[in-house]
């Protein structure tokens, strides 16, 4: 074999070593979805409708920054607001940032409740941020994030 | 489905905001698991609760399957007055629960 040849061979079996790990992992990854999958930029933009929020300190967001077991992780969200007929807080968002379906609740809420506050346990894939987005009755949004580690992860 | 729905504290005074638990038995599948023969278990959660107080709708909770199994949700309420809470809980597959307590403060 010639020298030139030679050289030419190495080239092209790096490049396809380069290439071929790529496209099997594109096809692994493909695999499983959850049936209402939404990233978390959608469920953003559905909720605000393409506004930023603004962090806060208002909205108040608690969650364990370790979570031993990601099926189930408690989370408390409070937002300071007077609730009174002309100012109060029209819903909670709940949404987590890697999930295969991002959103985990809407709370629709009304001045009867006296107290914006909402709290559950939800389930995390793997270690990321959850997110708390408040919308105002003036049409504020205001969020609030936190990051949490999950040891084992709980979405099948 | 079970569902408890529990008023947090027992006694209260007018006026006073109360914390209102509702604790759901539920598998809220994902849709991602398999079972035994390794076929896909269909998503089942529940997906709509509403919150009334004398028939007057005060919170609306949208939930997903990304809540854990067997859901515990809490909301806050303002006790100005004695009269009916009732809850109704739905899941995706048509199933609804209705559960039903009184408010009562004293004084």
């Amino acid at each position: 074999m010639e020298r030139r040849n030679f050289i030419k061979g190495i080239g092209v079996t790096a490049l396809s070593a380069s290439v071929l790990p790529s496209i099997l992992q594109a096809e692994e990854i493909k695999a499983p979805t959850s049936p209402n999958a939404l990233s978390y930029k959608d469920a953003l933009k559905a909720i605000t409708g393409g506004k930023t929020p603004a962090e806060s300190p208002d909205i108040e967001l608690i969650a364990p920054e370790i979570a031993e077991n990601g099926a189930v992780v408690p989370i408390k969200v409070s937002v300071k607001s007077p609730m009174t007929d002309k100012e109060y807080v029209k819903t909670i968002h709940l949404i987590s940032t890697e999930n295969g379906n991002s959103r985990c609740a809407d709370v629709l809420l009304t001045p009867m409740n006296g107290e914006a506050y909402f709290s559950t346990r939800i389930k995390l894939g793997k270690s990321q941020d959850v997110v708390a987005i408040a919308q105002m009755s003036d049409g504020r949004f205001l969020s609030a994030k936190k990051s949490v580690k999950v040891t084992i992860g709980g979405c099948g | 489905m079970q569902v408890l729905l529990k008023i947090k504290p027992k006694t209260y005074a007018m006026g006073d905001v109360v914390t209102v638990d509702l604790i759901a038995m539920h598998p809220m599948e994902t849709g991602l698991r398999k079972d035994k023969d390794q076929k896909l278990i269909p998503t089942h959660y529940i997906n709509d609760i509403k919150l009334y107080f004398d028939n007057e709708l005060i919170t609306t909770i949208i939930g997903w399957e990304t809540i854990s199994a067997n859901p515990y949700y809490s909301v806050k309420f303002k006790a100005s007055k004695e009269g009916e809470l009732k809850a109704i809980i739905k899941d995706n597959k048509g199933e609804s629960v209705e559960t039903k307590s009184t408010i009562k403060p004293r004084g």
